[in-house]
């Protein structure tokens, strides 16, 4: 099958591919994958450029090991687990080098200047409150709503149970939800005082 | 400002995407502040997976018998190379042969009375046992 035609490659038939070198399959798997590992390196690192890092070596010791992927058509979930491990070596290696973990809500809170005030506070809330979340559930919260993925594939490609996928994914939203209202809260209250 | 967290059909069915929760994550996109982000993302993985990819390729268009032949490329003249020293070294290790009669050459490894000695007039006395033990 061309890659070329309208049918889009199975990612068995890429992952085949680019075991031979065709840039085009594994440039596909690339675009088809990278949001997700880069949440999913989001959701270990808690740092946007250290998320970027890990996702992107990620996809290259991905194409260097692409004979152990046994199998291919489970690429998405071989790849996330890459990606977990290449984030969490490099928290090992960031804590090492700094005496002083930073916490994934202080790393990347300083406002940013194009935005107001009440957008850097209600980002600075959700960030502390994925900051509260376990690894497994930032990644589940963040892939489904952020990008989109459905339980199925959530759990297919991190190997949990779907129930196991809901339970995760409910208990995030429910910690995010709680966030934002007490934002809100915040909001109100300081708009109402003179 | 008052948000609804919940999915747009108004119940908080799981499977649905929240859309404000999406959207509210959404910052944490680098193409939000960055549009550019993921095709740069893209490209520098490409070209990070540049060498590995062209390195497949060669190892994809090879034959068995581009494999058999690059084996013998090196194959053949190192083992003409170690014949050459293993012949160099038997050569040279060999003691030199001592200057040899035909009839020593005959005789070698013999221990018993071959004819000429036995036939020798000094081995005489001998010739008994030579005749007993010959026939």
């Amino acid at each position: 099958m061309s890659l070329s035609g309208s049918q889009t490659p199975s990612d068995g038939e890429l992952v085949l591919r680019a075991r031979r070198g065709d840039e085009r399959a594994f440039g596909l798997l690339v675009e088809k994958y990278r949001r997700g590992a880069y949440a999913v390196a989001y959701a270990v690192t808690g740092r946007q450029e250290d998320a970027e890092d890990a996702a992107q070596e990620s996809f290259l010791v991905a194409l260097q090991r692409l004979e152990e992927c046994r199998s291919p058509e489970r690429f998405a979930g071989w790849l996330m687990t890459i990606v977990r491990n290449r984030s969490r070596n490099l928290v090992r290696r960031e804590s090492l080098r700094e005496t002083d973990p930073v916490p994934v809500s202080a790393s990347t809170r300083l406002p940013t200047p194009d935005l107001d005030m009440e957008r850097s506070e209600l980002q600075a809330a959700l960030r502390d409150a994925l900051g509260a979340l376990s690894d497994v559930q930032r990644e589940i919260v963040l892939l489904h709503d952020l990008e989109g993925w459905k339980h199925r594939e959530i759990g297919d490609r991190l190997s949990l149970p779907s129930g196991t996928v809901r339970s995760h994914l409910h208990f995030a939203r429910r910690a995010l939800r709680e966030a934002l209202t007490g934002q809100e809260t915040v909001e109100e209250r300081r708009r109402s005082s003179p | 400002m008052s948000r609804t967290w919940t999915t747009p059909g108004g119940s908080d069915d799981e499977e649905a995407r929240d859309l404000g929760l999406a959207s509210a994550l959404d910052f944490l996109d680098p193409a939000s502040r960055d549009p550019g982000f993921w095709m740069r993302f893209q490209a520098r993985v490409l070209q990070g997976a540049g060498p590995e990819l062209a390195r497949r390729r060669l190892m994809a268009d090879l034959t068995v018998g581009d494999v058999l032949t690059g084996w013998a490329r090196a194959l053949v003249p190192t083992a003409m190379l170690a014949a050459a020293v293993a012949a160099l070294i038997l050569i040279r290790m060999a003691p030199a042969a001592p200057p040899a009669t035909l009839e020593d050459l005959l005789t070698a490894g013999i221990e018993t009375l071959t004819i000429p000695e036995a036939l020798d007039e000094s081995a005489a006395a001998a010739s008994v046992a030579f005749a007993a033990e010959r026939f």
